[in-house]
């Protein structure tokens, strides 16, 4: 019989929760540069994940605007000293230094 | 219920034992009586009255309210209206499959949207049937429970049937020991847990199931689609403030199927299955 | 047999409402027929004070404070306000030379007859009056600045103080449609900024996907001390043009996707239309005697009227265990003949549950504008346009950070945030002219910034 959830016996039971899984950075990464073709195909099912499966992608760290204050004051930084500009989101008021 | 139900009661007064069992024991076979489906009870009414429209009382009111909840929350994997799918599948250890049509047929007297409910009126379609099999022994706990606190106020344990729930810590802020029985061989404890307060229930799908190559199907069907789950654990124990709580918890664990596991874990429920 | 293996799930918080509904059966009441309360506060503040530091050039402090309030399920506004105070040195665009070099620019502009008293203008520089032209009512004090020899000229009075706010909403429009808007508004001592975007935002595939645009519009008004300089004519303490604006159009579309349940991958694509005063008032740029290499002229620089802005960025954001990978990349083309590429790559070390460290990596390159010269050579026909700005030309830069975070509880997070940059140009181009070959054209620029943060929720 597989325990798949860790029952102890007859030791105390205090958690009966698994040990987080292994991540899978490594194989991730390898995907990091997949072309653009992966985007944008509909009704696609391969790519996403579950509605219980948000949990990870709820926290702060993952938003894409997760430290908007931080993210505003470089661009303005980066914006003073070098030509580029955009990318994330627009600078919401200019300032004449560049 | 044929499963054995115990009451402790941490105190040196056995009258006091004596009268707190009795409570539970009358209270318990109380709400047994009255939602049976086998018995004339309020449930065997209901079914027999499907197509008409009935009042009910307040308390039977309070569960279908709570069902009606689960079954949102649930999103329709909860579904106190499930029991007209017995039509279809009999898992009577033949290992028989119904056909495609056969299960349709089940499904059209399946579902909660079918039902009319107007609290205190109820009307089901014709041929639905309700049963609270998946909510009662859980509900019978807590309610046995509250009236076994409400007249003393030494530690109380109640179990009936293997869902339990304690008034709080025994005397001295000790846990209570709880022996979790072996899935395969009854009688033999797996594991200890100690507990100091809440609940605990168990959804299990050991015994009735079907089995095709690579799958096992166990008799815990899903209502939206008139399927077995597939994959589901052996059993699924929760723990929570409530025994209601913990056997819906446990019960939506199960119907998540190989997700179980993940289902409890998302959820921050303390919980273990048994696959 | 068929078996159907999708299984609808319970979306993820189910757990509370049925607590909820748990209690109110078990209270003898009507089971609760809504969620449990949102327990989550309804407004967030998000706090900075940033400290910035160039090696010898400009420093600043910035505070910023950013309210966010959530009116209902489906609303939120968030209110913002900064001011910025920058001091210090900034590069003339000119080139360096074994001569002393004297630099002038307007000061101040009084009405003609006003009793003078010559002050020290702020950096060192000393307060000059330019005679008026007949008929004129105000004259100019301009402020001189004297370049010692083989130093790289700097405008040293440089000073500029700066408020700004914004104001946003944000709107559900359904499950899946959000609608969001805002306006800023920007205000300093010669130049204001006024903006407004709107977007939408589409959600697919069970808030798997999820597909943006956006535009906003840009109106800024030029208006530094004297008007504006006529562009490549001598420099000279007495402007005369008249105030310049600028309008920008910046379309943005996007699509997120979540990858799986720890990859979240975002590519969006920015076009840019600005049209009006590019110059930079305050930037001229030398011309050089084709031997010598002294210069013997400074004209004020000259940008197109028009300018056209492409950006491709592709974002990602990966959560291993504990830890969350944030990398992205950016590439930008415009019409002046600038491309550049981004990379940025930052790694969240959480170290225990309420505390983290964040080290960052940023590269970045560009190549130089169509009209960007170190300088020009007398005797060569001037052309069109001409910058000798830096922030044109060709280089590369590194940014090197580390974040330190803190959670104090649940809502609320303290961090502070070292950066050092390093922009690295050619100072010594080939082609170079006489004196020009031992100069340094383009000094490395280092700056450090220190960004205090605090975010907390109530």
């Amino acid at each position: 019989m597989k325990n798949s959830c860790r029952l102890y016996s007859p030791k105390r039971l205090t958690e009966g929760l698994d040990a987080p899984t292994r991540p899978a950075a490594v194989r991730h990464l390898g995907a990091l540069f997949i072309g653009i073709a992966v985007f944008g195909s509909g009704g696609c099912t391969v790519l996403g994940a579950k509605p219980w499966e948000h949990d990870l992608l709820a926290e702060r760290a993952m938003q894409v605007s997760a430290y908007p204050i931080e993210a505003g004051m470089d661009d303005h930084i980066y914006f003073s000293k070098e030509a580029s500009s955009g990318g994330r989101s627009f600078a919401g008021g200019g300032c004449g230094c560049n | 219920m044929a499963s054995p139900c115990v009451v402790l009661v941490d105190t040196n007064d056995a009258f006091l034992g004596a009268e707190v069992g009795e409570i539970v024991k009358t209270e318990a076979l109380r709400i047994e009586a009255k939602f049976s489906r086998y018995r004339p009870s309020v449930v065997t009414h209901i079914n027999e009255t499907a197509g008409d429209a009935l009042q009910v009382d307040d308390e039977t009111a309070d569960l279908i309210d709570y069902s009606m909840e689960c079954y949102t929350l649930s999103e329709g994997l909860f579904d106190v209206t499930s029991g007209a799918l017995r039509g279809a599948w009999k898992f009577d250890g033949s290992g028989r499959v119904p056909s495609e049509d056969q299960v349709r047929d089940a499904l059209r007297h399946v579902g909660w949207s079918r039902v009319t409910w107007e609290r205190p009126i109820l009307r089901l379609q014709e041929g639905m049937e309700i049963d609270f099999g998946g909510i009662g022994k859980e509900y019978a706990v807590d309610r046995a429970l509250a009236l076994a606190a409400a007249h003393t106020r030494a530690p109380v344990l109640v179990n009936l049937g293997g869902d339990l729930r304690v008034s709080g810590p025994r005397q001295d802020a000790t846990p209570w020991t709880i022996a979790i029985e072996d899935v395969d061989r009854v009688g033999s404890a797996t594991g200890i847990l100690e507990l100091l307060s809440g609940a605990l229930a168990t959804s299990g799908d050991t015994h009735r199931f079907v089995r095709r190559p690579g799958v096992r199907y166990g008799h815990v069907l899903n209502p939206t689609t008139g399927w077995p789950i597939a994959d589901a654990p052996r059993s699924v124990t929760v723990h929570a403030a409530t025994c209601t709580e913990a056997g819906l918890l446990a019960k939506l664990a199960l119907l998540q199927g190989a997700r179980a596991e993940e289902f409890l874990k998302l959820e921050k429920v303390r919980a273990w299955c048994v696959r | 047999m068929q078996l159907k293996p999708r299984v609808a799930a319970p979306t993820p918080g189910v757990r509370r409402a049925l607590a909820a509904a748990a209690a109110g059966l078990l209270a003898g009441g009507q089971a609760e027929a809504q969620e449990a309360p949102e327990d989550a506060p309804a407004t967030t503040v998000d706090s900075a004070l940033l400290v910035y530091h160039e090696v010898n050039r400009v420093q600043a402090i910035e505070p910023e404070v950013n309210v966010s309030h959530k009116l209902n399920e489906d609303s939120t506004f968030n209110l913002g306000i900064t001011a910025d105070s920058l001091t210090g040195a900034t590069p003339l665009g000119a080139v360096p030379s074994t001569l002393p070099q004297t630099y002038v620019r307007p000061y101040k502009v009084i009405p003609l007859g006003t009793p003078v008293t010559v002050t020290s203008a702020s950096g060192g520089s000393t307060v000059v009056l330019v005679p008026p032209p007949t008929g004129a009512k105000t004259q100019t004090l301009a402020a001189s600045t004297i370049v010692p020899s083989n130093t790289y000229p700097l405008d040293r009075g440089f000073y500029d103080r700066r408020v700004a706010g914004h104001l946003g909403w944000e709107q559900a429009l359904t499950q899946n449609l959000k609608l969001d808007g805002g306006v800023a508004y920007s205000k300093e001592h010669d130049y204001r900024s006024e903006s407004a975007h709107i977007g939408l935002a589409q959600d697919l595939n069970g808030h798997n996907t999820t597909l943006s645009a956006a535009i906003n519009y840009e109106s800024d008004l030029s208006f530094p001390i004297g008007g504006t300089p006529t562009p490549l004519t001598q420099m000279n303490g007495d402007w005369k043009g008249r105030n310049a604006t600028l309008h920008e159009i910046d379309a943005v579309v996007g699509i997120t996707q979540v990858m799986s349940r720890r990859w979240l991958a975002t590519l969006s694509y920015s076009y840019s239309d600005e049209h009006g005063y590019q110059t930079d008032p305050y930037k001229i740029i030398s011309v050089v005697d084709p031997v010598s290499g002294q210069p013997n002229a400074q004209l004020y620089e000259s940008r197109p009227d028009w300018r056209r802005k492409q950006s491709l960025f592709f974002d990602n954001k990966i959560h291993l265990a504990r830890d969350v990978i944030s990398a992205s990349v950016r590439g930008f083309k415009d019409d002046w003949g600038i491309k550049s590429l981004t990379a940025d790559l930052r790694y969240r070390w959480q170290i225990v549950s309420d505390f983290y460290l964040e080290p960052h990596l940023r590269y970045y390159t560009q190549g130089a504008a169509d009209f960007f010269h170190y300088y020009l050579v007398s005797g060569e026909a001037v052309p069109q346009y001409a910058s000798a700005d830096t922030r044109l030309a060709k280089f590369h830069a590194q940014t090197y950070g580390m974040k330190f975070g803190v959670a104090l509880n649940e809502i609320s997070e303290l961090n502070l945030r070292l950066e050092y940059y390093d922009q690295h140009g050619n100072g010594s181009p080939a082609g170079a002219i006489g004196q020009l070959q031992q100069q340094n054209l383009f000094p490395d620029l280092k700056a450090y910034t220190v960004l205090l943060g605090y975010t907390f929720a109530f």
